[in-house]
């Protein structure tokens, strides 16, 4: 009997296998085939530091032997225009929560709150870290570092690998915390990762004394034709790959079609107001946005990656902690402004905003009591927005212990209830956008509760 | 017969010590080895004795190309452009030209360096941006070499760094022969082998890069250069080998 159950049993495994075996590349090709058609981009945007969640998404107005709320004692609250003082303790004032719908917030949440029916914040996330590299990749990828090492790909790279299609960056990084790990993900999808449009620009910037642009565009088009002749007699052919795909996109890089996208100065002019260029805290990362609205209307990107920084207040920068997040999302807000004036630049009477789907995440949040500079420390909380036509927008969902701002169970997984984690809202994006999360996740489920119906 | 191809005797030598291992190997072993004079032994071919007619090689890759580390790059730039120090051929570069070079430390990320205050590691492999990289410098070392070793004011043979090799007089075009011969010694210097080893179309493909520039710089309409034609074609020649993948790739 237990002889036929093993066998039954093996008999079983080995179908399984075999059906895996047929069926897995037949059903990832055409995935692949399917997903390369978006006409989706994707936006990631890292807030670097840790951000203070109590100041904008989780608000806390109530003084326990944990919590310090944030207060005019602290906090610089004068460029605060959303913050209406609230009674705390005698003198010292808290602010008074800004409801909107079922949401509310802090005055951190700046110009975004004019968006608050698009959000779909998700607090009381589990990160389990509070050193900065782990809060930072666990965030994009899902994982925890491994002796300091990202062991998965970021979100930004998966998307790109799964829908980057014929665009010619498939994934911008800006300072993002992006990983391109693993041995099945596309030469094509590998990130350009940069600082600063600057630094595109300057290395697109030719002299014109000896050769012009003709010349060296048939420089560019015979290196091609050099890797195609090593690429047939090569058995491994990823680097080469690599490199013939990358000449052809220098080659489009230094067409007069993208320029401008290049240029800060024509960026700086595209888009956004002067004084969000000239913001204290965000306005050189400013170019950055502006560079993404570009190269979406002109459908040059998948998925782009962001960081804004400065969250890192352990003392008394903590001050004008409220102010940086204020003209984060400030920023963002004019981002969606831009995109809902951008037509999309392949679907006919589409609006670009229409098809953008924005993350953002933070390495952790920072202590509820203020530590004895004046600042706030690491704790192992964290809120994370999404802003996507995909999700539930003016939701909320998880949430943090009233005592002590610790994630709480936001559900039950399969794992038992929990609080919501960093993998689970990377699969719910990667799902939402037609990709099996599995491809890329090890870990993280589906939370269909923050997606809308299809 | 060889003593190694006897076992038995080696075992008892291990066994017996060194003495009897000798005794017999040579009474046990040494029948068909006749003692002849060294002086009368044959040569022959390896391929001619029974076993061995084909010697089987491996070649292949065992591992994807890698990138060259970006201060082997670097280091390559500067002994191929004159054995300067970096801030003397950063001065060299700058000096004269508008746009042409700016300053290395403006490339250092985009050549892959690591940036540790920005905890961004060493890039492994290439990207666009820092072929559009490899591009800007390689444009830029060319050009001044081709200025000093080809312009009006050409260096001696001797004293030339890249270009070391007489240019056909003005009105001569150049044939695949003597296209090749001066190739030659650009592809040795970068790449550091002959290009009578490289793939056949290796020759076809840069001699046709250098005729298709030279004909479009020697048309009434090919604008305003400081160059002549055959020192902007061999400028993009050099531009080919000095971005080559084989330059970058190992």
């Amino acid at each position: 009997m237990l002889h036929q159950d093993r066998r039954h049993f093996l008999q079983l495994l080995s179908a399984g296998a075999l059906s895996r075996l047929v069926a897995g590349p037949i059903s990832r090709a055409l995935a692949a085939e399917s997903a390369a058609a978006s006409d989706d981009f994707f936006v990631f945007i890292h807030c670097s530091g840790g951000w203070d969640v109590t100041l904008w998404s989780d608000p806390r107005t109530t003084a326990t032997s944990v919590i310090d709320p944030p207060s005019t004692e602290f906090v610089d609250t004068a460029r605060l225009r959303l913050w209406q003082d609230a009674p705390l303790d005698g003198t010292t004032k808290t602010f008074e929560p800004i409801v909107r719908g079922n949401l509310r917030f802090g005055p951190g949440i700046g110009g975004l709150v004019d968006f608050a029916d698009r959000l779909t914040l998700i607090n009381g996330v589990a990160m389990n870290t509070v050193s900065h590299p782990d809060g930072t990749y666990y965030s994009s990828t899902g994982r925890h570092l491994s002796g300091g090492r990202p062991v998965a790909p970021s979100a930004d790279v998966c998307v790109a690998d799964a829908l980057a299609g014929t665009q010619l960056f498939p994934v911008v990084s800006f300072r993002y915390p992006t990983a391109y790990v693993g041995s099945s993900l596309s030469p094509r999808c590998l990130p350009l990762q940069v600082d600063t449009v600057d630094t595109i620009a300057k290395s697109l910037l030719r002299a014109q004394t000896t050769t012009n642009e003709t010349d060296r565009d048939a420089v560019n088009l015979m290196l091609s034709a050099e890797a195609s002749t090593l690429l047939g007699s090569s058995a491994l052919t990823t680097s080469l790959q690599g490199y013939k795909l990358q000449i052809e996109t220098l080659r489009k890089m230094s067409g007069d079609s993208l320029g401008p996208l290049f240029s800060s100065s024509a960026l700086k002019a595209a888009n956004f107001t002067p004084a969000t260029y000239a913001g204290r805290f965000q306005g050189a990362t400013a170019v950055n946005f502006s560079f993404a609205v570009e190269a979406m209307k002109r459908n040059a990107i998948r998925s782009i990656s962001l960081t804004c920084g400065g969250f890192d207040t352990h003392n008394t920068n903590y001050r004008s902690h409220g102010e940086n997040q204020q003209e984060t999302f400030d920023l963002v807000a004019s981002f969606l402004r831009a995109l809902d004036g951008a037509p999309h630049p392949t679907k006919a009477g589409a609006k670009l905003t229409d098809h953008v789907h924005i993350l953002i995440t933070s390495d952790f949040c920072r202590t509820p009591n203020i530590n004895t500079s004046g600042g706030r420390d690491h704790y192992p909380n964290n809120t994370s927005v999404i802003i996507s036509p995909k999700f539930r927008g003016g939701t909320s969902f998880g949430s943090s212990r009233a005592s002590d701002l610790l994630p709480q169970n936001s559900g039950t997984f399969a794992d038992g209830p929990r609080p919501v984690a960093p993998p689970d809202l990377l699969a719910t994006l990667l799902s939402s956008a037609g990709i099996d999360p599995r491809r890329y996740l090890r870990d993280g489920e589906v939370v269909s509760a923050i997606l809308r119906a299809p | 017969m060889n003593v190694a191809l006897c076992p038995r005797m080696a075992f008892r030598g291990v066994i017996g010590g060194f003495a009897f291992f000798a005794i017999g190997a040579l009474a046990g072993c040494s029948k068909a080895a006749p003692a002849e004079p060294s002086s009368n032994l044959e040569t022959v071919p390896v391929t001619s004795i029974p076993g061995h007619e084909s010697l089987l090689e491996d070649t292949s890759r065992k591992s994807e190309a890698r990138l060259i580390p970006q201060e082997t790059l670097i280091r390559n730039y500067l002994s191929i452009f004159g054995g300067l120090s970096p801030i003397d051929l950063q001065t060299r570069l700058r000096a004269g030209s508008t746009n042409l070079f700016d300053s290395w430390t403006d490339y250092l990320g985009a050549l892959g360096f690591p940036n540790y205050e920005s905890d961004l590691p060493r890039a492994s492999r290439t990207n666009a941006l820092m072929l559009a990289s490899f591009e800007r410098i390689g444009v830029a070392l060319c050009d001044k070499a081709a200025e000093a070793d080809l312009g009006k004011n050409a260096r001696a043979l001797t004293d030339r760094t890249v270009f070391r090799f007489e240019m056909p007089a003005a009105a001569a075009p150049l044939d695949t022969q003597g296209f090749t011969q001066r190739f030659d010694v650009l592809h040795r210097t970068f790449l550091s082998y002959p290009v009578a080893l490289a793939p056949s179309d290796r020759v076809t493909n840069f001699f046709a890069l250098y005729k298709d520039i030279l004909a479009r710089h020697q048309a009434r309409d090919a604008g305003v250069f400081t160059s002549t034609p055959a020192q902007s074609a061999w400028a993009a020649v050099c531009y080919g080998l000095v971005r080559h993948p084989e330059f970058h790739l190992y």
